[in-house]
C-alpha cells in the first residue's frame, strides 16, 4: 500500500492506477490537524464558531483570525492552512464585489462557494500566459454562511473542490466527535441562540484547554443584519448562560 | 485534401490569430461560476474594446462629441451644474438634474450625486456614463478595502484612487469632472476629481457649465460657520441660480448633507417651483420666491414713470 | 499634373448608420408597456416594413432598441447570451434591476467604440412593480416612469411628459392626478404617441408592436378582450403563478 502511495503520490497531476490523487487526499488530511470549527444553520440565520489555539500565555488571542467577512451577507469558518485561506476568502471577496458591480445585487451563497471550488482546483502547472498560480492543492476547508433569496444556508468545501450544503457540519481536528454531537444534538426549528449555544457545547466538548471568551469565537450572518462576530462581552453572556 | 481540412480547422495558427481577439473575451471573461462579468473579467479589472483604426481616439471624437460637430450620430449626455462645500457642520452637495444631448433636453430627472456607499459621495459632470460607471466601480473598491483592511478607506484614498484610474484613459475621451465627498477619520473631506488627471483638495467647489452662476451665489454666501440649516439653504439657492441662468441645467435641485454617521438625502426641489414659491416651509429658508420679482413688485421700469 | 492628384486620399472609418423608427415604454403600478414600429429606414430608403425593434429578454423582461440596426441586433443577441450564461450559473432567472445595470457594463465595456443604440428596457421588477429604464449610447441609465427614443423622440416624449408626468397641467380640486394609468389609457396613449408620430416623422411608420408585461397575478382580462393581442409567456408555469408578457400588434400608416 505505502510502496504504490509513493510512486503516484509526488505529482499533483498523476492519478494513481487506483483512480486516486493522492496529494488532494493529503491536503484533506491536513485539515483534519486544524482546530475545529462548527457552523449550524436556523431558519433565523446561521452560527458559526471557532475555536483559537492560544498555544502561549504570550499570543494577543484576538489577532487570531478564523471567521472572515466576504461580503455582509456572507461568511466563512476556515481549518487547516489558515494562510491559504487568505487567497481563497480574497478570490471570495472579489467574486462578490464583481457580481455587484455587475449585476446590482447580492451573489448567492451558492455562487460563491462555487468560486471558491473553482479556485480550489486551479493548482498544477500554469500555462505560459496564467498568472502565477499554486503549484499545489489548497490544504484549508472551509464552513460558508450566507443569505440570499433561498434563505440561510451553510455550505462546506474541501481541497477537492468539493462542496456540500450543510443543516450542521463540523470540521478540523475535532471534527468527528463534533458532527456526532451535532447530529445528536440538531433539530430544524433551532432559534439562534440555541444554535450559539449548541455551537459552543460542541467545541467545548471537543477542545483540550477549558472554553472561554477568549479562546473561542462566535459569529452569525442573518437576514436582517447580516454579519457579525460576537465582541467577547457578548460572547461571555452566551458561556454563562449555556 | 489537406490543405482545406487546415483551412477550417480552427485550430490552425493563421485562424488563431485572426480569431483571437473575440475568442478571448468570450472564454476568459464569460461562462463559469466565477464568469458572467463580461469585459471586468475575473480579476475584477476592465477592459474595453478599442477600434481598429489608426487613429481610436479620434474616431470617437468624430462620432460622439457633439461640441465639436453637432451633426455627431451618438450624442453622449452633457451639461450640468453640481456644488459642494465643507462647512462646520460637515458638508453640503446639491446638483441639478437636467441632461442634454446637443439643445435637446434629454432628461430632466437624472441623479447626479452617486451614492458610491454610506459614507461617500460622488458627483456627476460630463459625461453620464462615465461619471455613473466609475463611481460604482470605485465603490466595489472602496468595500474590498474596507474588508481587507478592516477599515473604511479615507476620503483622500478613494479619490486618488478614482483619479488614478481614469488617469490611465488620458486622452483617449473621457469626460467626467467630479467632487469626491464623505467623512473619515479625519472628519468632512472634500476632492474634485477630473478626466484630465487633476485631483484637488478644497472647501469648495462647483463644476459644470453653471458653476460660474452657483458660484456668485456661493462665494456671496459660504461662511465655515454657517448652521446647518443656512448651509442646506445656500446649496438650494446656487443651484436655483444656475439653474435660472445656464441653458444647460435646471428642473430640479437634489440637496444632500454629509454628516459624521454618513449622508443623508435632503430633498428634491422643482427650479421653477424655487423661482415663484420658494422651497416651501423648510429649514433656513426665507418664505416666497427665490427670483427677483418678489423684491421688485410696484418698482418696474415701466411702470416708474407713472408713479411720480 | 494638377496639386489634386498628388493629395492622399482620406477615408474615415465611419461603421455607422441611422435606421430611423421609435421606441417607447412606460411603466404602471403591475404593469409595464414597451413598444416600437417596424419601418427600418435609411435615407430615404425604406428597406423593410417589418424589423422588429422590441425584444422578449425573459417573461419579465423586454429591451427596446433604436438607433444603428445592426449593432441593435448584436447587441441584444448578446444580451440573450449573458442571460443564458447567468441563468446555468446562478440557476434563476435574472432580476430586471440586474439586467438594467447589466446592460450599462456591456454598453461601456464599448465606451472607446460605441454601439450606436439607444436602448429601452421594461419590465416587472422583484417587488411586483412596473418599472423602466433608459439608456444612453455608452451605458448611462435610470429608472423612469415613462421614455421615448429615437427618430421620433422630440415628438412623442413631450406628449408623454403631458399625458404621464402630467406636466403644465393643473389637477382639477380635491381630484389629485393619479400615481398611475390604467392599462387601458396607457395603451391608447401609446396607439396615439405612433399614430401621430407616423403622421409627423417619414421614419416611422409600417407597424406597431407593443409587448406588456403583466406582474404575478394580475388579471389579465382587459387585454384578452382585445384584438391581436397574443400571450408570449414561454415558462407554462408562469402563466399560472408569474409575470406574464402578452404582444399586441397594430397596424400603421405606410407612406
Amino acid at each position: 500500500m505505502f510502496a504504490t502511495r509513493s510512486e503516484y503520490d509526488r505529482g499533483v497531476n498523476t492519478f494513481s492506477p487506483e483512480g486516486r490523487l493522492f496529494q488532494v487526499e493529503y491536503a484533506i488530511e491536513a485539515i483534519k490537524l486544524g482546530s475545529t470549527a462548527v457552523g449550524i444553520r436556523t431558519p433565523a440565520g446561521v452560527v458559526l464558531g471557532v475555536e483559537k489555539r492560544v498555544q502561549s500565555p504570550l499570543l494577543e488571542a484576538s489577532s487570531i483570525e478564523k471567521i472572515m467577512e466576504i461580503d455582509s451577507h456572507l461568511a466563512c469558518a476556515m481549518s487547516g492552512l489558515t494562510a491559504d485561506a487568505r487567497t481563497m476568502i480574497d478570490h471570495a471577496r472579489v467574486t462578490a464585489q464583481n457580481h455587484a458591480f455587475t449585476y446590482n445585487e447580492n451573489i448567492k451563497v451558492e455562487s460563491v462557494t462555487q468560486a471558491v471550488c473553482d479556485l480550489a482546483l486551479r493548482f498544477g502547472e500554469s500555462m505560459d500566459n496564467e498568472e502565477a498560480m499554486m503549484s499545489r492543492p489548497f490544504g484549508v476547508a472551509f464552513l460558508i454562511a450566507g443569505t440570499d433569496e433561498l434563505g440561510p444556508q451553510l455550505y462546506h468545501t474541501d481541497p477537492s473542490g468539493t462542496f456540500v450544503r450543510y443543516e450542521a457540519k463540523a470540521i478540523g481536528s475535532g471534527s468527528e466527535a463534533a458532527q456526532a454531537e451535532l447530529q445528536d444534538k440538531y433539530h430544524k426549528q433551532m432559534t439562534l441562540a440555541e444554535a450559539q449555544s449548541l455551537t459552543l457545547k460542541v467545541l467545548k466538548q471537543v477542545m483540550e484547554e477549558k472554553l472561554d471568551q477568549h479562546n473561542v469565537q462566535l459569529a452569525q450572518v442573518t437576514p436582517e443584519t447580516g454579519f457579525e462576530i460576537l465582541s467577547e462581552d457578548k460572547l461571555k453572556e452566551v458561556i454563562e448562560a449555556m | 485534401m489537406n490543405s482545406i481540412a487546415s483551412r477550417f480547422a480552427s485550430t490552425s495558427a493563421s485562424a488563431a490569430i485572426s480569431r483571437d481577439e473575440e475568442e478571448n473575451q468570450v472564454a476568459a471573461s464569460m461562462w463559469g461560476s466565477t464568469g458572467g462579468f463580461g469585459n471586468l473579467g475575473q480579476v475584477g479589472i476592465p477592459s474595453f474594446e478599442i477600434p481598429r483604426v489608426p487613429d481610436p481616439t479620434n474616431f470617437l471624437r468624430m462620432h460622439t462629441d457633439d461640441r465639436n460637430d453637432p451633426s455627431c450620430r451618438i450624442k453622449i449626455q452633457h451639461g450640468t451644474t453640481t456644488l459642494a462645500f465643507r462647512f462646520q457642520g460637515g458638508i453640503i452637495v446639491a446638483v441639478d438634474s437636467r441632461a442634454t444631448a446637443g439643445s435637446y433636453i434629454a432628461s430632466g430627472t437624472v441623479k447626479k450625486v452617486i451614492e458610491i456607499n454610506k459614507y461617500l459621495l460622488g458627483t456627476m459632470a460630463g459625461g453620464a456614463a462615465d461619471c455613473q460607471y466609475w463611481e460604482t466601480y470605485l465603490g466595489i473598491q472602496c468595500r474590498l478595502h474596507e474588508l481587507r483592511n478592516r477599515e473604511r478607506i479615507s476620503v483622500a484614498a478613494a479619490s486618488k484612487y478614482l483619479s488614478n484610474l481614469v488617469y490611465g484613459y488620458k486622452g483617449m475621451g473621457l469626460s467626467m469632472g467630479t467632487m469626491i465627498a464623505g467623512w473619515d477619520k479625519t472628519g468632512p473631506a472634500l476632492f474634485y476629481v477630473d478626466s484630465d488627471g487633476q485631483r484637488l483638495k478644497g472647501d469648495l467647489f462647483s463644476v459644470g457649465s453653471g458653476s460660474t452662476f452657483a458660484y456668485g451665489v456661493l462665494d456671496a454666501g459660504y461662511r465655515w460657520d454657517l448652521s446647518e440649516e443656512e448651509a442646506q439653504e445656500l446649496g438650494r439657492r446656487a443651484i436655483y441660480a444656475a439653474g435660472h441662468r445656464d441653458a444647460f441645467s435646471g428642473n430640479t435641485v437634489n440637496l444632500y448633507h454629509v454628516k459624521e454617521d454618513g449622508w443623508k438625502f435632503i430633498g428634491n426641489y422643482d427650479v421653477t417651483t424655487l423661482h415663484y414659491e420658494g422651497p416651501g416651509n423648510v429649514p433656513g429658508a426665507v418664505p416666497g420666491g427665490y427670483g427677483y420679482d418678489v423684491r421688485t413688485e410696484g418698482l418696474h421700469s415701466r411702470g416708474a414713470a407713472t408713479v411720480a | 499634373m494638377s496639386p489634386s492628384a498628388q493629395a492622399p486620399i482620406r477615408h474615415d472609418f465611419n461603421p455607422y448608420t441611422e435606421n430611423g423608427g421609435t421606441i417607447l415604454a412606460i411603466a404602471g403600478a403591475d404593469f409595464a408597456v414597451i413598444a416600437g414600429d417596424t419601418r427600418q429606414s435609411e435615407g430615404y430608403n425604406i428597406q423593410t416594413r417589418y424589423a422588429p425593434k422590441v425584444f422578449r429578454l425573459t417573461d419579465k423582461a423586454v429591451l427596446a432598441v433604436n438607433g444603428f440596426a445592426a449593432d441593435g441586433n448584436m447587441f441584444v443577441k448578446k444580451v440573450k447570451q449573458r442571460l443564458e450564461w447567468y441563468r446555468h450559473a446562478h440557476a434563476k432567472d435574472m432580476p430586471l434591476h440586474a439586467i438594467a445595470r447589466l446592460i450599462q457594463t456591456m454598453l461601456y465595456a464599448k465606451r472607446f467604440f460605441p454601439y450606436y443604440v439607444y436602448n429601452i428596457l421594461g419590465g416587472i421588477e422583484e417587488d411586483g412593480t412596473g418599472a423602466v429604464y433608459s439608456f444612453d449610447p455608452v451605458g448611462s441609465y435610470e429608472r423612469e416612469a415613462c421614455r421615448a427614443a429615437g427618430a421620433a423622440q422630440s415628438l412623442v416624449q413631450p406628449f408623454l411628459d403631458n399625458q404621464i408626468y402630467f406636466k403644465n397641467q393643473q389637477a382639477a380640486p380635491g381630484s389629485p392626478h393619479p400615481a398611475h394609468l390604467p392599462l387601458n389609457q396607457v395603451l391608447a396613449l401609446v396607439t396615439d404617441s405612433f399614430t401621430s408620430a407616423t403622421e409627423r416623422h417619414i421614419e416611422v411608420g409600417d407597424g406597431l408592436e407593443i409587448y406588456i408585461v403583466l406582474a404575478k397575478g394580475r388579471n389579465s382580462n382587459e387585454l384578452e378582450s382585445l384584438k391581436g393581442v397574443a400571450e408570449v409567456t414561454t415558462a407554462s408555469e408562469a402563466i399560472a403563478t408569474g409575470e406574464r408578457l402578452f404582444v399586441l400588434r397594430r397596424e400603421l400608416k405606410k407612406d
